[in-house]
């Protein structure tokens, strides 16, 4: 109780000296356009969907799921814009994997450039208006900036996925999703999936709305839905700690 | 000029496709209980009638004569009208140019249509769904041609004609569209086919039919001048729900316009056309109705553009009574064309932008950094050889 009295204090205290404006809660922020990817992604969010114009991250150790998450992404964007880009700084993306969700090849464009062009690639393509960008690798700290701007004027989606981002790339996205493995999923002696808690790091295009237990199915064959939610966490009060700041 | 000609039962025959099957005679003064008034001419006969005799412009008192079993309906012309009117808003988006009169006749000039075999076929499914029969079909570089080639035709099926001259030439002169005199006259003249029409010259004909021998003889040449008139959906369109019983309550209304809203954005955008004022009007049971309009700056073509307006309107308003009847009327169309509808279907920004900084990135750093996978041999153990890739 205290804490909130003096986090009160403290955002009275900016705004009486920077100005109204200065800070804004979360809730009163316009939301973003949200894409919806009909995942249960979209009710983490809180808009409905992947927000447009803005970075979305995936991140968690490897075999959290992510990845599949974000192929499936990936293959709805294809079936849904003109123009859905992979940016694969690493050069291990193959089309091979995405099959299983039924893209539509025709949308998809692979940039395979060196890491520190990749932003230089993500900028511009976030400029010119490509509908979904996937981004398999971090993206340099000095195109941040523009690629954000860009990708907020023209509206495109852009996902990440990294294990851990560092400090500069989970500043720049809006929206933080980690994922951790709790399980793995078996039939019949075969391995055909895993369990994974998806929860909310940061989120400022609404409140955060808590963490979700996710199954995720290894597609084999054109099987949807992939990821279904198993239970649902909600964070109380989640609203009222959520502060962003806007100078 | 290709020109696709549907045949079908006259309008006034369509109307009533509880009597398909037998004979039926509909003629002016007749009808219902009322005695038929045998000074009255035959407008149209079904096909089980003709048979027996019946044809079109005779008396009616010999029609009756002649076929005694046939039912006798009176016309209506407005009815026709509306029958008409529903088949060309069918027929719209098939072809350039349609024209359908209520002999039955639908006309749809296919030149310059990308795919015309396919617009015909859509053609036929349409009249079939409107008249509820099989439309005889004919192709031909005009349109008279086309009628005579398809009443040649079977129900359902297509006769195609490449050279109207040789085509016509066997025909009987009876086929052309001439008053009984003028033909009678030609009879005389010994001008008995098509083809001894047309060898003899416009003039020579014209100085003895007047301007219509000079015609007589191009059609019967397949020197058809483009006579048809297109239809032009009306610049006026209006969808309405009756409630019964009446609402009071504004989620249902909100519902239905947004319906209504939809049907209109459907209509609009088959005509190409936006809404430049819209009009609602809400009937009371036991009140003088309410009306909303406005003049809007751009046209409204989209659904959602509509309902941003309406829905509005309708949130805000305040029933005095309960609602019998909800009108959404668009009492000024425009042309909605230059507003490029579904510009942005792709769903993101313009694709030449895009694959410009695709161009920019291969200039900077070469043709392999951007690359688009086509599916190769997907089977393969190998994941090089899965894919092409194509720069």
């Amino acid at each position: 109780m205290q804490e909130m009295q003096q986090l009160e204090h403290a955002i009275n205290t900016i705004r009486v000296r920077f100005g109204s404006q200065a800070l804004t809660r979360a809730a009163e922020l316009p939301p973003p356009q949200p894409w919806p990817s009909h995942t249960p992604l979209d009710r983490l969010t809180g808009i409905a969907g992947l927000p447009r114009g803005r970075l979305a991250l995936l991140t968690g150790s490897g075999t959290c799921g992510k990845l599949t998450l974000a192929l499936g992404l990936l293959a709805a964007a294809t079936r849904e814009f003109a123009h859905a880009v992979v940016i694969d700084p690493r050069g291990d993306f193959d089309p091979w994997a995405l099959l299983p969700f039924d893209p539509e090849l025709s949308s998809l464009t692979v940039v395979r450039l060196d890491r520190d062009s990749s932003g230089e690639a993500a900028t511009a393509l976030a400029r010119a208006g490509a509908g979904f960008i996937l981004l398999m690798g971090e993206v340099p700290e000095q195109w941040l900036g523009p690629m954000e701007a860009g990708a907020n004027r023209s509206g495109s989606v852009m996902v990440g996925v990294v294990d851990a981002p560092g400090r500069a790339f989970a500043h720049a996205s809006s929206l933080s999703l980690g994922f951790t493995r709790t399980d793995w999923v078996w039939e019949r002696g075969q391995l055909v999936g895993l369990r994974t808690i998806a929860r909310c790091l940061k989120n400022r295009v609404a409140p955060p709305l808590g963490e979700s237990e996710l199954e995720i199915r290894y597609p084999i064959g054109p099987q949807l839905p992939f990821v279904r939610p198993v239970i649902e966490v909600p964070i109380e009060k989640a609203e009222s700690q959520c502060v962003s700041a806007a100078v | 000029m290709r020109v696709c000609c549907g045949l079908t039962n006259h309008l006034e025959l369509a109307k009533r496709p509880d009597l398909y099957g037998g004979p039926v005679v509909v003629g002016a003064g007749g009808g219902g209980e009322s005695p038929i008034d045998k000074s009255e001419h035959v407008i149209a006969a079904s096909e089980e009638a003709l048979p027996f005799g019946v044809t079109p412009g005779m008396p009616l008192r010999q029609a009756e004569h002649l076929c005694p079993q046939a039912t006798f309906i009176a016309p209506d012309p407005i009815a026709a009208a509306r029958l008409r009117e529903l088949i060309s808003i069918a027929l719209y988006d098939l072809a350039p140019v349609v024209e359908v009169r209520v002999e039955g006749i639908a006309w749809l000039d296919v030149s310059g249509v990308v795919k015309p075999g396919e617009s015909i076929r859509e053609a036929r499914r349409r009249l079939r769904a409107a008249i509820g029969r099989e439309p005889r079909l004919g192709l031909a570089p005009g349109p008279f041609s086309a009628r005579v080639a398809a009443a040649r035709a079977r129900p359902g099926r297509l006769v195609q004609v490449e050279d109207a001259r040789t085509f016509l030439a066997p025909l009987a002169s009876r086929e052309l569209p001439l008053d009984e005199e003028q033909l009678e006259r030609l009879d005389l003249l010994g001008l008995r086919t098509l083809g001894a029409v047309a060898a003899i010259g416009p003039r020579e004909l014209e100085s003895q039919l007047g301007r219509e021998g000079r015609r007589a003889v191009l059609l019967a040449r397949g020197a058809e001048p483009n006579e048809l008139i297109p239809w032009r959906p009306p610049q006026f369109t209006s969808a309405h729900r009756q409630f019964e019983p009446p609402v009071e309550d504004r989620e249902a209304l909100l519902f239905v316009s947004r319906a209504l809203c939809d049907d209109l954005a459907a209509e609009l955008g088959l005509r190409g056309a936006g809404a430049k004022r819209v009009r609602v009007r809400l009937v009371y049971e036991s009140d003088e109705p309410d009306e909303r309009l406005s003049t809007v700056r751009h046209p409204l073509s989209s659904a959602a553009e509509l309902f941003g307006l309406i829905g509005g309107w309708v949130k805000e308003w305040q029933p005095r009574a309960p609602i019998t009847e909800l009108w959404i009327e668009l009492p000024v169309l425009e042309a909605a064309g230059r507003r490029q509808l579904r510009l942005w279907s792709g769903n993101d920004g313009t694709s030449e932008e895009v694959i410009a900084a695709f161009e920019r990135l291969q200039e900077r750093h070469g043709d392999d950094v951007v690359r688009r996978p086509r599916p190769s041999l997907l089977s393969s153990p190998l994941p090089t050889q899965r894919f092409d890739w194509v720069s």
